[in-house]
């Protein structure tokens, strides 16, 4: 039995690592690609404002609960508040809140785009985004 | 190490099934072990294929990271295989060209257990692939050794004078600190200096690249140039973030269309216009291309080269939070920075952001820098 263990732990570690390295922050660019699809098959504007602002909640949800489950370092909750911050800034522009020009109506597909490209090109560390898509995920069971 | 007869709730048949997957395993694990043999040859080197060549370009794709992009619709893409297709376009189609190709992959394991090689080698010449080989990246030190044996290896020694270009295809590269630029080696650190030593072996016999491209996030800093423009006359660059559909390499097609008048400083500036153009129509985030004659940048960057060296300072003291005080700007929008000689030797290609607090600024000195991000 003992024996059975170490092999599937063994065989399990060596197949679990690559899986973890490998999905990371691609899986968080494809929640906001997921996102952006959605809002350019929308029909009207609200609609579109109305899941990018989704969007932007349920993954804010996500990163507090990660900060609040006293499972990660300080280091680790400052680059999520980091992560935040560029989250609520973009919420604010959607809204027209906290200084920011409202994005049009006509301009809400490029502004999808925008997000996706954005997080694309933000720096995010592997175990931050590990531990979002636990969580995510969690929220997504629950 | 495992001992297979324990293995209790393996039946008879499947464990000689098991066995004869270990036997295959270490068969090729072994092989895998073995240092620099040619996996594939499709040619020798033979009079036909030494022929003169007018163009030499060093291609480093790194793929060991997150390297994922969508375009406009939603379409998912790896960069650097994307990259590493279009370099083995370009190698296929100048047939006065030598073309090397590294291609930095993802550790990986054939059957969970035995590590297979995480650096793969192209070396074509006069438009055919001569070698491709697979070979072990540094483990520790960023040194580009192996790199720098493979293209003594196969350079052509031609006496005419050649083109030399060097491109770099990947994230930011770390002015500081470093570790985790390799997904599959954290403790793995690669920075701006880790370059720049192998840029040095690889420059021993011509002493710069006529034209270097760094196809990364963040290349047009004072310290990058710095420390690159050692090695290259004229640096392409993107000094703020780089989508990563990376620069467009369409021009490197045809050289001998393009590169006719051997005219590199020319053919740069046509390049970054290009790329731009490209990038402005698929891209929603700030596009900035920058094309640095090194020569003549040398004096800006010897009088701000003390106080961007002291800016780093800090950040090097702070490697896992430096981003929370910390932001990259225009070096223009910092008093110290902005002297008279800013733009001399930099030709600028910029549009904002089509979002975001920046989205109305209107042009860029061609240099980033860092500030303190406001409480």
């Amino acid at each position: 039995m003992k024996t059975r263990i170490i092999f599937w732990s063994i065989l399990l570690a060596f197949v679990l690592t690559p899986l973890t390295i490998a999905g990371g922050k691609s899986d968080l660019q494809k929640y906001f690609n997921d996102a952006a699809k959605k809002v350019k098959a929308a029909e009207n504007a609200a609609e579109k404002r109305d899941i990018l602002n989704e969007s932007f909640q349920s993954m804010s949800n996500a990163l507090n609960q990660v900060q609040n489950s006293g499972m990660i370092s300080k280091d680790e909750s400052n680059g999520i508040d980091l992560f935040k911050a560029a989250l609520q800034e973009k919420q604010d522009e959607l809204a027209g809140s906290n200084g920011y020009e409202r994005v049009a109506d006509t301009q809400l597909n490029a502004f999808s785009n925008y997000v996706v490209q954005d997080m694309e090109q933000a720096s995010i560390t592997i175990s931050l985004v590990a531990l979002v898509l636990i969580i995510i995920l969690l929220v997504l069971i629950l | 190490m495992l001992n297979l007869h324990s293995l209790s709730f393996v039946s008879a048949a499947n464990k000689r099934l098991l066995l004869s997957f270990v036997y295959a395993a270490l068969i090729l694990f072994l092989s895998s072990c073995s240092a620099n043999i040619p996996v594939q040859r499709e040619n020798d080197l033979t009079a036909e294929t030494m022929r003169a060549t007018n163009y030499s370009l060093v291609f480093v794709i790194h793929g060991d990271g997150d390297y994922f992009y969508h375009d406009a619709d939603g379409n998912r893409y790896k960069a650097d295989e994307e990259a590493l297709t279009k370099a083995k376009k370009i190698a296929q189609q100048n047939p006065g060209a030598e073309v090397f190709i590294f291609h930095s992959k993802p550790a990986r394991r054939f059957m969970f257990l035995f590590p297979l090689k995480d650096g793969e080698f192209y070396y074509y010449r006069n438009g055919q692939l001569i070698a491709n080989e697979s070979y072990w990246r540094d483990q520790e030190l960023s040194n580009f050794d192996i790199q720098v044996e493979l293209y003594r290896r196969f350079s052509s020694q031609s006496r005419n004078e050649k083109v030399n270009m060097f491109f770099y295809f990947g994230h930011e590269i770390p002015e500081f600190g470093g570790e985790g630029y390799d997904a599959s080696y954290p403790d793995r650190s690669f920075t701006v200096r880790d370059l720049a030593v192998g840029l040095k072996s690889l420059t021993r016999d011509f002493t710069r690249f006529d034209l270097m491209i760094l196809s990364t996030c963040y290349g047009g800093t004072p310290y990058t140039i710095g420390k690159l423009g050692l090695f290259a006359q004229y640096i392409i660059a993107s000094p703020e973030n780089l989508h990563l559909s990376y620069f467009d390499l369409y021009l490197l097609e045809m050289l001998d269309i393009n590169l006719l008048e051997r005219d590199v400083y020319a053919f740069a500036k046509k390049f970054a216009k290009q790329t731009f153009n490209r990038l402005t129509m698929d891209v929603e985030t700030a596009v900035s291309v920058a094309v640095y004659d090194v020569d003549r940048v040398k004096d800006y960057l010897n009088s701000v080269q003390m106080i961007y060296d002291n800016s780093l300072i800090p950040l090097r003291e702070n490697k896992m939070s430096y981003l929370t005080i910390v932001e990259h700007c225009d070096c223009a929008d910092i008093t110290a920075y902005k002297l008279p000689m800013i733009n001399n030797g930099v030709e600028v290609y910029y549009r904002p952001a089509r979002f975001g607090r920046l989205k109305y600024k209107q042009n860029h000195s061609g240099w980033e820098c860092w500030k303190n991000i406001e409480q």
